[in-house]
């Protein structure tokens, strides 16, 4: 009988709250479990007893990272059952929001992955690069985390100083380009350990439906700022890197040139931004019916249903965040893999359990 | 394949209402399971499946697809707690068939098991179903009910 190993729910190799029961064949994982739901707060069956304004604070909570992620999709929900069109300069300060999110996002990831690959010096430069980041969300809304920036007809604040939102993008730039994506693709540290491992192919990303930086580094070209363009990403110029070897490092790869065109996308919403209000109005009431909206966020797609029956409180939200659908294909990347790579491989889909367990 | 044919192929005689949101349609007696084998086998995304009780009793169970960017919404009903699965197909839509069972306990006919997700496993499925009356009048942070009414210290 093979010896099942079980780490988490709680264990220094994890993030966050989860478990994954390994099935070896001594140093060779062989097959794996996973339960999660050690987070779970029932978010959607509370946004059903709350009213629209309630739920915007409560669903900025569903994630700890992609906070705004919550409120843009649950806004955008909104303004689809309403009908409101939301105002051009709302649409490119929230897209600046957007993509800082996606940033700090990704360096915080950076950084992580840097520290499970035992490289303590790649993990400061990631920090102190987010670091700035985080300045500029403070600067931007007043909060480092929830920046309580959307709501369902524009944004909330101004951005008072655009030429500091411009340099920290420049400054992030050319630090990516200069120092961290030349270590992360070509040190021999980052390519011992993540080369080849972990893989997913392309077939098993499609069936398995993974989404965002996951799916791009197995060769499929998914990303709905693209494929379904909304607030202004029609009209930005910006690159969606794909990678085919569907390893860890295609995943730090494709995430490391996310942040050069995150740093693009920002440059082109501050420099384009319109004068012109920032918010479109009351949105209430919302009208009955039931929409959808998505957008791409930092792990991937994220999706939310909102059915309204015309009260101040929705009867049915459904959140589907993109680390719900990522995290089943670890079970296929540690398949005949080391022990030792797992912590790397599961942190290479950059998790996210508050989101997953909602 | 385009979101017409795909509809023919599955025999589907309702068309697509277009919205902002994407293509929806009601096909109540569609075949789930080749849904699922057709948007597999043509790279059709798996996004999500939503389920909401019904009003007249049973479930709407809304099938969320990409299409190229395109977001296909195709809504199927439920009469009772039992619905087909389709996770052996697209092992896509697994978490999902068992967190709707953790919510509504609906069972998915033909999976070789369904172990709760977000729920304990010595839970009973149908939470939000078990407490769909719980909430919806007061608040449900209110700790002094919580509490059964006594003083919050």
């Amino acid at each position: 009988m093979s010896p099942v190993i079980p780490v988490g729910p709680y264990h220094p190799a994890l993030e966050e709250p989860y478990k994954i029961e390994l099935h070896c064949d001594g140093e060779a994982v062989r097959s794996a479990d996973i339960t999660v739901g050690f987070n779970f707060r029932a978010i959607e069956w509370l946004a059903e007893r709350k009213n629209y304004t309630q739920d915007l604070a409560l669903v900025e909570r569903v994630c700890g990272i992609c906070s705004n992620v919550h409120t843009l999709t649950f806004s955008r929900a909104l303004e689809q059952l309403a009908g409101i069109d939301v105002p051009l300069r709302a649409q490119h300060i929230r897209v600046v929001v957007h993509e800082a999110e996606r940033l700090h996002s990704h360096l915080l990831w950076a950084g992580i992955a840097a520290e499970v690959i035992g490289f303590q010096t790649l993990f400061m430069t990631c920090f102190s690069l987010r670091e700035k980041v985080m300045d500029l969300l403070e600067a931007v809304s007043g909060n480092r985390v929830n920046y309580a920036m959307n709501k369902p007809g524009g944004v909330n604040r101004d951005i008072v100083d655009p030429a500091m939102v411009t340099a920290t993008a420049r400054h992030i730039s050319a630090v990516m380009t200069r120092d961290l994506i030349p270590v992360f693709t070509t040190d021999r540290t980052v390519r011992a350990r993540c080369a080849g491992v972990g893989v997913l192919t392309r077939q098993e990303a499609l069936a398995w439906g993974a989404l965002g930086p996951v799916a791009r580094a197995s060769g499929l070209p998914q990303d709905i700022r693209k494929s379904a363009p909304y607030e202004i990403y029609d009209r930005l110029d910006f690159e969606v890197p794909v990678r085919s070897e569907g390893d860890v490092l295609a995943r730090i790869v494709v995430r490391a040139l996310e942040i050069v065109e995150s740093c693009r996308i920002i440059e082109q919403a501050v420099e384009g931004m319109p004068s012109g209000p920032i918010d479109a109005g009351d949105f209430l009431p919302v009208p009955a019916g039931e929409a959808c909206a998505r957008i791409e966020g930092p792990r991937g797609e994220a999706f939310y249903y909102v059915a309204s029956d015309g009260s101040d409180v929705p009867v049915r939200v459904r959140i589907r965040t993109p680390t719900f659908q990522n995290m089943p294909t670890v079970a296929l990347m540690v398949r005949e893999q080391t022990l030792a790579g797992v912590p790397l491989i599961q942190a290479s889909i950059d998790p996210c359990y508050s989101c997953t367990d909602r | 394949m385009g979101p017409d044919e795909i509809l023919a192929r599955l025999g589907v005689t309702e068309q697509w209402e277009v919205r902002g949101d994407g293509r929806w349609v009601y096909a109540p007696g569609m075949d789930v399971r080749a849904m699922a084998r057709l948007m597999l086998e043509i790279e059709v995304r798996w996004v999500t499946l939503t389920v909401s009780p019904a009003a007249e009793g049973g479930f709407r169970l809304l099938y969320h697809w990409d299409l190229d960017g395109s977001l296909l919404t195709i809504a199927v009903s439920v009469p009772g707690t039992r619905a087909e699965t389709v996770s052996d197909i697209c092992p896509a839509a697994d978490w999902a068939e068992r967190e709707a069972r953790d919510y509504y306990a609906l069972e998915f006919a033909g999976r070789k098991g369904m172990p709760t997700l977000m729920l304990r496993p010595e839970d009973d499925p149908g939470l939000f179903s078990r407490t769909s009356e719980l909430g919806r009048h007061e608040d449900p942070a209110d700790s002094a009910r919580l509490d059964g009414g006594g003083d919050a210290q």
